[in-house]
């Protein structure tokens, strides 16, 4: 079935057209829609998939064949309903751009902070947009991306920074407060050269190589406390405004995934509502718009996921929670179930949650992972029925390296 | 003009470049660099920690703030060197392997040396080795260890290990902090402390050095 029946399938179901069974991406979609036939889960395996294939940090993060491959046998092996290739997506562009990273044998790359690109006023003008597709990794990123597709037969989510987070990358942290502060035009020509002259064409380029419909820019430096709500709104917002205006079509959805930092303000409704204007639609038709509130475990387990849901539901909007990394990775298996459990006894409601878990701590045993994923496989089905944790029947496992053999996957 | 006010609001509003002028000024003028420091620079940062503790101030104006202070450091700190009492004590922070994130320690580095410590930053992705021998060769009463990825976190263990093996973690109290750590998790690993923010760290490296 074509990824248009898909889409179409899952929304019809989740209106109450259900007819079929669905499959994990049909499930998602549904999920975001309205109710599934279960809560979905999505996997993003990341450096555990690296970690579980032997894979050095170098290869995963440049290499599109050992990258794709790897992320989809850890997410098949887990059984997780969707899974997107993620790579290191804050830095993709900075590099593009020329910011030097820091390399790792173990880990993802990250933007070297030490020696921020744009270090003075000298430096921004010597700056030069790259050439989509051809800088960087972006050849890494974009091939990735079409065997994703080989291998999935769906278009992949893409991804791209948010100006401000790269704003803040680029110039360092110190250095763009004392922009905004003392120098605001010059920080506003940053973001809007980081808007139209990087983001955009990069945006653009991603979508007219794979095809694909919904765009996620992630703003991690937009979040409380490294930032105020009344900073995102005057130096962060505008420029998501400015992305998705003049990226989105009536085909493809361009969002910001926006933030975290409930927990850190008086009122958790004041980052909500930043998240929310986040995913603004711009020129496209709100309706269809696949929004999504995107909630972090430090944030939830402090102000409550009932309050998260009741949000979500004024909003009409699917609420996404992740499952605690360190839960996973620490175990034992009856505190990842009960964890599990009571995410879906507060989050469900009627539908519209998702669960992703986000990041599989390398070394995690197998079992907890598996746990996750069957919990959510046996407790999350709607109607949500009893939620008992001693309930739980662990599925049987075979050894990761058995399975490969077994199912003959490459790496 | 109260000088002494002056460049402790400098500080506090984060205007590194007129608290640099007037501590400058006032060193010209004769002023001991003691005075500037104590009465000017570290007036205003507690001035901005009371301001962070009442929520009046959020995480940006706290960093600014600290820029200013480390700016009027800078140029009183030689004149102090060898001045009796001139610290606390000793710390030496790093943010663990694997974490290219400096932000917490760097607030955490500007609020011990505004107490008066002695503070020396390894820097970022700092291996266990390296606050073995860090600890072999610069004698610190304290280490304190920044981890701020769930991920990088699990290097803390590694540090106190490593010291254990190397039979020097009876001489030195570790701390831990950082956006995931927990004061459950520094306990479960054996470190002497755990601070949730710069201004707790200080209170805890004071307490576990049995000084105010």
């Amino acid at each position: 079935m074509g990824v248009t029946a898909k889409l179409l399938k899952g929304t019809l179901y989740a209106g109450g057209l259900r007819i079929g069974k669905l499959d994990g991406y049909e499930r998602l979609i549904a999920g975001i829609y309205g109710r599934p036939d279960r809560v979905p889960v999505i996997l993003q395996p990341y450096t555990y998939a690296m970690a579980q294939h032997g894979l050095p940090a170098r290869r995963f993060f440049t290499e599109p064949e050992p990258f794709v491959n790897a992320s989809r046998n850890t997410a098949a092996y887990f059984g997780a309903d969707s899974w997107s290739p993620i790579f290191d997506f804050y830095n993709i562009e900075l590099e593009a751009l020329g910011q030097k990273l820091i390399w790792r044998e173990n880990s993802e790359p990250d933007v070297d902070t030490r020696e921020p690109l744009v270090a003075s006023a000298d430096d921004f003008k010597r700056l030069k947009p790259p050439v989509p597709g051809k800088d960087g990794r972006m050849p890494y990123v974009l091939e990735s991306y079409e065997r994703y597709i080989d291998v999935t037969g769906i278009p992949p989510m893409a991804y791209a920074c948010s100006p401000f987070t790269m704003a803040v990358l680029i110039r360092g942290y110190v250095n763009f407060l004392r922009d905004m502060r003392r120098d605001p035009a010059f920080a506003h020509r940053l973001l809007e050269f980081l808007s139209m002259e990087v983001v955009v064409p990069w945006i653009d380029k991603m979508v007219e190589v794979t095809r694909t419909a919904i765009v996620v820019m992630s703003d991690a430096w937009a979040s409380a406390p490294n930032m105020t709500t009344q900073i995102v709104r005057e130096f962060c917002l505008p420029y998501v405004e400015k992305v998705i205006r003049a990226t989105n079509s009536t085909m493809r959805t361009v969002m910001d995934s926006g933030s975290w930092g409930e927990k850190e303000v008086a009122e958790p409704r004041e980052i909500l509502d930043v998240k929310m204007d986040m995913m603004t639609h711009g020129n496209g038709f709100k309706s269809r718009r696949p929004f999504f509130l995107l909630v972090w475990n430090e944030d939830y387990e402090v102000v409550g996921i009932p309050r998260m849901r009741a949000y979500a539901e004024e909003k009409k909007v699917c609420l996404m929670l992740n499952v605690r990394p360190d839960l996973i990775e620490e175990g034992p298996i009856e505190r990842i179930v009960g964890n599990i459990v009571k995410l879906i006894a507060e989050g469900a409601g009627k539908g519209r949650l998702v669960l992703l878990i986000n990041l599989v701590p390398v070394g995690t045993p197998v079992e907890h992972a598996h746990a996750a994923v069957a919990a959510v496989k046996q407790f999350g089905v709607y109607p949500i029925g009893s939620l008992e944790p001693s309930a739980f029947r662990m599925p049987s496992l075979e050894p990761f390296d058995e399975w490969m053999r077994r199912e003959g996957l490459p790496v | 003009m109260d000088w002494k006010k002056d460049l402790a609001a400098s500080v506090t509003e984060g205007d590194e470049i007129r608290a640099e002028e007037l501590a400058r000024a006032a060193l010209g003028s004769g002023a001991p660099p003691r005075e500037v420091l104590e009465k000017g620079a570290v007036a205003g940062i507690y001035e901005t920690g009371r301001l962070w503790q009442e929520g009046d101030y959020f995480l940006p104006d706290v960093i600014l703030s600290i820029e200013a202070f480390n700016k009027v450091m800078e140029m009183v700190e030689p004149l102090l060197a060898g001045e009796v009492g001139s610290t606390k004590g000793k710390v030496v922070l790093g943010s663990v392997e694997g974490d290219a994130h400096d932000l917490g320690k760097n607030i955490v580095a500007a609020m011990l040396r505004s107490s008066l410590y002695e503070v020396i930053d390894l820097g970022i992705d700092v291996g266990a080795q390296r606050f073995v021998e860090a600890v072999r060769e610069m004698h610190p009463d304290v280490i304190g260890l920044g981890a701020y990825m769930t991920t990088t976190m699990r290097n803390m263990e590694g540090v106190v290990t490593a010291l254990r093996e190397a039979g020097l973690r009876g001489s030195v109290k570790v701390i831990i902090g950082g956006a995931p750590v927990t004061a459950d998790y520094a306990e479960r690993i054996g470190a002497d402390g755990y601070g949730a923010d710069a201004v707790q760290t200080v209170a805890v490296v004071d307490r576990l050095l049995g000084v105010s």
